[in-house]
């Protein structure tokens, strides 16, 4: 052994430290105290000042504090919770070039407040930053009366100017953002201001009541932080821009975490929905590169909870136990949720020669046994996607129509009527010497299993699906281009519909626009038209279900899963309300978010954690946590 | 065709050194059974006896399931029919009537490398089973190990011959170009092929692969672009070493073209160094298609392939059957292609007794 120590000793020095921020990171920590020191917020000398104009009469300022709280009064503030991301941010900007990719930036895109929010169980409005709002008499202007006591995290307070800030800001030459750009010219058409803590947003098309909130949601900017120069990309890719959420960032090291730290004192702690929220002291988010791995890190404790809602049934059913889970230290939760279904689905190209034939497009769908992918492949965990408009809420998901079933007769009799009465040897249909051949591009291998099912089960129809699996950056340039056949693509959804863009003729046969079917219908658009002029909610819906209709008979998209709750596998020292979530929820343990996310509704109890880990080393159990709860579960 | 005695004499070198040549049974034994994979390991029938008549399903067209009395158009699941039949013959044989005659032979593994087998009570990876038929377990989608296996090794295997075949035509007349006419053409080549190697082929296949899903030739295609120089060095040194014997200047006195004397003279002299790298060239063909395949920029699924099963394998080593067999199966076969490259190499050695015996 002895002679062993020097071998150690080389090997060992080969361990440690990590990646060092070769650049100068902006927050630097005072070493002994751990105390964060901002770097300087004050960056702008003459911060823009805008005009007031005067407000008109005659508007109604609502506002709302009857709905329950969601939060629980029983949270206890304190302790650190540790989550991961499976890559480091290329930024920390929020706009600008490379702001808006990896698992980072959705996280810290959720992290401001809104003026105005949504109750994630009533779906009524809420206020936020704003106290009080209004609708204007043309059905496009909404008027914000904005909170006074509302502060930057660096204390600076929020006013109207802010807001009007950022729409110079979104359209600068210098933030190079070409959507926002266009966002601030074709959706948002106008900001205004009356005086420091009233504003207006104009929306540039009209909505009933409550949907045009979204329509107008416009976060504040800090205007004495962001100097807009030619190097503003540069200068602001890793300066922690103040923030009006709960938490900022404190702590940081460049590839291997990012550590965010609880405000003491903010505003916004008794504001009726915010209070009871947020509080972990510390969240902790370090980079882990490999799902597995984090799985791994999470059963040895280090990470306090990790979300199976989107991973592979098998990691649900067979990882997710052991002795651990049976002596109660792990608990698993999986909760019914409420909310817009992602449009999962195979998107059809209707240009391709083979595909632009109505018939085969209706007996593609019928010749695909989703159910059995579903039954073996995801082992009954997740439903089939009757179309892609589910979820939308306020009666705007069409209630009756259903996806195409598996049924092999139907297939076969309406490639028979597109022609396609000859077979190859193998049994592929043909016509005029051509195979019934179609590729399917995807971008994941998770996908394989199930499109390897369906591949074999079409056979039997007659038609070859040949599988594609790309790199996501050509996959991306597939849809771009639209020289895909079929590509396996999933579309976020929102709380109301937004057909224009993916439906009408005029986005068809385009590079680089979301009508990536190529449908171009007369009939179609002129009910798009009519539905974004709409301005009442019935008749808003009564297109609705009409458009939703006529995209079902263009058979163009062949919906597939829709994953009806979240669930997520957590150690017990993570505490609940007794609702344990809401009906929006999009993860369970959510510690930041506010916007796509409900967060910060857990607490960490440290004394039940000190009682797991004493009782782990000790081999004691407890009752072991396996919650499901059906409470908003869609019928 | 009468051998060449020093051919002779090598072979029957090659036959003491009993691992390679005992390998060399091994492999010509699994690349039969691969190139009959068909019959061996198939979800078609061999042959069937249905009403009188014969079937042999097996290479030919697609036989839909009413050619048997079954309800469907779409291709017969011959297991099931073999089931039916069986149940008829139980049946009548209980009223005490004659048998219907019908019979089938199925291969002996009755599964083929593509469909996906789900049983009610579990979900896969199956573990190998006696009972079911799967004698190496299932892969995570319900295919069968063996079959994937077999017909991977047909691929692989294929794939490395093919790849072998065009590198050494090209490099070979390359090479020996370049050591036949030296000078000038030989200096501008010898860059071009320094230039050409420094590229990183590994990326570039990756970035393709990327951009166009690759089928079989096409990868052949992109790995010959980055391969054929292997080949080149070593006949170049041959033919200039060939170049300057004796024999040569005697043709060349006699009268001889440049074509008869690279034909004639030069290039058999070099087939030992040829012979002796295409053991090691197969084995580097196989690994790079495994490799390729496992990182995902390979041949597309759902092609049977070593690589896939291995990246398979790895992430779920709760189910060790998957990775133990492909990880058993090319150490055997890379190991008895090494035994026999290096059985080839002694034989060719014109020493018999050398130093590092």
């Amino acid at each position: 052994m002895k002679r062993l120590w020097p071998l150690y000793m080389i090997l060992l020095s080969g361990c440690g430290g990590g990646d060092s921020a070769t650049d100068q990171p902006v927050v630097e920590t005072d070493g002994g105290s751990g105390e964060v020191v901002f770097g300087d917020t004050h960056l702008v000398d003459n911060p823009p000042v805008y005009e007031s104009k005067p407000l008109p009469e005659g508007l109604e300022w609502v506002t709302n504090d009857e709905d329950p709280i969601f939060a629980s009064p029983d949270a206890i503030r304190g302790g650190t919770f540790t989550d991961y991301v499976t890559s480091f941010p290329l930024t920390l900007r929020q706009y600008g070039p490379s702001s808006n990719s990896g698992s980072f930036a959705i996280l810290y895109r959720d992290l401001p407040l809104q003026l105005v929010n949504i109750h994630p169980n009533t779906l009524n409005l809420i206020p936020e930053l704003a106290t009080h709002w209004a609708f204007g008499d043309d059905g496009k202007t909404v008027y914000y009366r904005l909170d006074p006591r509302a502060r930057w995290s660096d204390g600076e307070p929020i006013t109207a100017d802010d807001y009007l800030f950022h729409r110079d800001f979104r359209v600068s030459e210098y933030v190079i953002d070409p959507y926002g750009a266009n966002y601030f010219t074709t959706e948002i058409l106008d900001i205004s201001k009356y005086d420091d803590h009233t504003i207006s947003v104009t929306a540039g098309f009209a909505s009933p009541g409550d949907e045009l909130i979204y329509s107008t949601a416009v976060p504040p900017v800090p205007r004495h932080f962001h100097k807009l120069d030619g190097n503003w990309v540069e200068d602001y890719n890793w300066r922690v821009a103040p923030t009006t959420g709960p938490y900022q960032i404190s702590a940081m090291e460049k590839g291997r975490y990012v550590e965010f730290s609880r405000q003491a004192d903010w505003w916004a702690d008794d504001l009726k929905y915010l209070q009871y929220r947020y509080n972990p002291d510390t969240v902790r988010i370090d980079v882990i590169r490999d799902e597995n791995v984090a799985f791994e890190y999470f059963l040895r404790g280090e990470l306090d909870r990790y979300d199976l809602s989107r991973d592979l049934p098998s990691r649900w059913h067979d990882q997710a136990q052991g002795p651990d889970f049976d002596r109660g230290y792990i608990g698993k939760i999986q909760y019914y949720v409420d909310v817009p279904q992602p449009k999962r689905g195979l998107w059809i190209n209707q240009n391709d020669p083979i595909l632009s034939d109505r018939n085969v497009r209706y007996g593609l769908a019928h010749a695909l046994d989703f159910d059995r992918a579903l039954r073996t492949v995801f082992r009954g965990d997740y439903d089939r996607l009757q179309h892609t408009f589910e979820g939308n809420y306020w009666g705007y998901a069409h209630p009756d129509i259903r996806a195409r079933a598996f049924d092999l007769g139907l297939a076969d009799r309406y490639f028979d009527e597109a022609g396609w009465t000859d077979r190859a040897s193998d049994g592929i249909r043909m016509k005029d010497g051509q195979r019934l051949s179609v590729l399917i591009s995807y971008a994941t291998d998770d996908h394989t299993p199930w499109l390897v099912v369906l591949r074999e089960e079409a056979r039997k129809a007659g038609i070859e699906l040949a599988l594609q699996l790309l790199d996501p950056s050509a996959w991306s340039n597939q849809l771009t281009e639209k020289t895909f056949q079929i590509s396996y693509v999933s579309y976020t959804n929102n709380i109301t519909p937004n057909p224009w863009q993916s439906w009408h003729s005029d986005n068809a046969n385009k590079p680089d626009t979301n009508n990536i079917t190529n449908t171009a219908i007369p009939e179609l658009d002129a009910v798009l038209d009519r539905f974004d002029a709409a301005t009442t909610l019935d008749e808003r819906v009564r297109l609705a279900h009409e458009f939703q209709e006529m995209i079902y008979e263009t058979g163009a998209v062949i919906p597939s899963f829709k994953i009806p709750y979240v669930r997520e596998t957590y150690w017990r020292w993570l505490r609940l309300p007794e609702s344990y979530s809401v009906r929006r929820a999009d993860e369970i343990f959510a510690p930041i978010g506010n916007q796509g996310h409900i967060g910060g509704l857990f607490w960490i109890d440290e004394q039940i954690k000190a009682e797991t880990l004493a009782a782990r080393d000790a081999g004691r159990s407890f009752e072991p946590i396996n919650i499901v709860d059906t409470t908003w579960r869609v019928q | 065709m009468r051998l060449n005695p020093q051919t002779i004499k090598q072979w029957q070198r090659f036959r003491t050194i009993k691992r390679g040549y005992f390998s060399l049974i091994a492999l010509g034994i699994m690349l039969l059974l691969a190139v009959f994979a068909e019959l061996l390991v198939n979800s078609r029938a061999v042959i069937v006896r249905y009403e009188g008549e014969f079937y042999f399903p097996t290479y030919a067209a697609y036989l839909p399931g009413r050619t048997f009395g079954l309800d469907y158009a779409y291709e017969t699941n011959y297991r099931e029919l073999k089931a039916t039949f069986r149940a008829a013959d139980v049946e009548a044989e209980a009223r005490g009537e004659p048998g219907s005659g019908n019979w089938l032979i199925l291969p002996p593994v009755h599964f083929n490398p593509f469909e996906t087998d789900f049983r009610d009570d579990a979900f896969p990876p199956y573990p190998p089973s006696l009972e079911y038929g799967h004698f190496l377990g299932t892969d995570i989608t319900g295919r069968d190990i063996l079959a994937r296996l077999l017909y991977g090794f047909r691929l692989a295997m294929s794939f490395a011959v093919i790849l072998l075949a065009c590198n050494y035509v090209i490099g070979i007349v390359v090479g020996c170009a370049m050591g036949f006419w030296g000078g000038a053409f030989d200096l501008l080549f010898q860059r071009l092929i320094e230039v050409w190697s420094n590229v990183p082929f590994l990326y570039v296949i990756m970035i393709v692969a990327s951009v166009i899903v690759p089928n079989f030739w096409t990868l052949v295609a992109v790995m010959v672009i980055f391969g054929w120089m292997s080949m080149t060095w070593y006949m170049r040194t041959a033919t200039y070493r060939e170049k300057a014997r004796e024999y040569v200047a005697a043709a060349r006195a006699l009268g001889s073209s440049n074509s008869r004397i690279v034909f004639r003279h030069i290039l058999p002299n070099t087939i030992s160094i040829i012979v002796t790298f295409i053991p090691f060239s197969v084995a580097t063909g196989v690994t790079a298609l495994t490799a390729l395949d496992y990182l995902g920029f390979g041949l597309p699924p759902p092609t049977p392939s070593w690589g896939e099963l291995l990246s398979q394998g790895t992430e779920n080593l709760r189910s060790p059957w998957i990775v133990t067999s492909v990880v058993v199966a090319m150490t055997v076969v890379l190991l008895m292609v090494a035994y026999i490259g290096e059985a080839i190499r002694e034989a060719f050695d014109p020493k018999k007794f050398s130093f590092y015996e």
